[in-house]
């Protein structure tokens, strides 16, 4: 794939992560404790150790991807080949390798002429040889 | 149950009666459009450019002029992503129904980078049309040569065999 398609991946992987991890925290997150009249509610032991695990280390690993997809476009962008700025310059290389291919699709051309000139010319003779070696024609 | 029938051939057809005999006494093909043209009630144009992020209303975070540094603006706009998401988390602990100004921030941000990245694709297009150039005057270069050495080689097979009928003789 080409550098600015996967730089464009890149940016809808970073979208989907950025989205998935705060959606992921906002769904997850325990809720918060509004008045010290309202106790919390009696939290079940086997769930307790499990989402505690969660919660603590998922944002880890979430962050971690979103980063690591960050730093990945930036190597991406380091990546273009942005030779020299300037699309007159560009245009210019154009126009000069146009000219350039012109010129040597002339010399080709003429190349070509001359060389099958040339073949037809030893074509023509050697059917001639051929001829007179047929007819046992004496060589002149 | 109704079926319907094929639509009838454009009544233009009467027009080519004797194109075998004499093609010049048939209408012409239509020329190509140019401008604006509308098909099945929607309008279409020619000029295939991209539109500018104004045209489309968004805002644009990048600096305008003729030379923008697409690096520098990638990698800038980039951080102040990262910058963005981490505000949303913070306001989303601390004040959690003003998420909507956040987000929009963070859409901003993303439709300037896909915009800033299509506008490279003309710069791509026209060093691939350079690459093209150089390589087709690399090959004819090849050509050039190779018919050259050809002609050489096939002049001295002929002097050769001049040389040795001569010799036979």
């Amino acid at each position: 794939m080409d550098i600015i398609s996967q730089l464009q991946e890149q940016v809808n992987t970073i979208a989907a992560l950025a989205f998935n991890t705060i959606g992921t925290l906002q769904r997850d997150a325990p809720p918060v404790r509004l008045s010290p009249n309202y106790p919390e509610p009696p939290p079940t032991a086997a769930s307790a150790a499990e989402d505690a695990a969660n919660i603590a280390e998922q944002p880890q690993l979430m962050s971690a991807a979103l980063v690591k997809a960050a730093k990945q476009f930036d190597s991406l962008v380091a990546a273009l080949p942005l030779a020299e700025g300037g699309e007159e310059a560009q245009l210019k290389r154009i126009a000069e390798l146009q000219a350039e291919n012109d010129a040597i699709g002339q010399e080709l051309q003429k190349q070509l002429e001359a060389a099958e000139k040339e073949l037809k010319q030893v074509q023509e003779l050697f059917s001639q040889a051929t001829d007179d070696c047929l007819n046992l024609k004496r060589p002149d | 149950m109704a079926t319907a029938t094929y639509p009838p051939p454009p009544p233009y057809y009467r027009l080519y009666k004797k194109y075998l005999e004499d093609p010049k006494s048939a209408p012409e093909p239509p020329p190509p459009i140019e401008g604006t043209y509308n098909l099945f009630g929607a309008t279409y144009t020619t000029d295939d450019v991209l539109p500018s992020l104004e045209e489309q209303g968004v805002r644009q975070l990048y600096p305008k002029g003729p030379n923008v540094d697409f690096k520098k603006e990638l990698r800038s706009l980039n951080r102040e992503l990262l910058l963005h998401i981490l505000e949303l988390a913070d306001i989303l602990v601390e004040r959690p129904s003003q998420y909507a100004r956040r987000v929009e921030d963070i859409s901003l941000i993303f439709k300037n980078l896909h915009h800033l990245l299509n506008s490279l694709r003309p710069h791509q297009a026209r060093a691939t049309l350079i690459h093209i150039l150089e390589l087709q005057i690399h090959r004819r270069k090849q050509a050039v040569e190779d018919i050259k050495r050809r002609r050489e080689e096939a002049q001295k097979l002929l002097k050769e065999a001049l040389g040795t009928l001569e010799g036979q003789q």
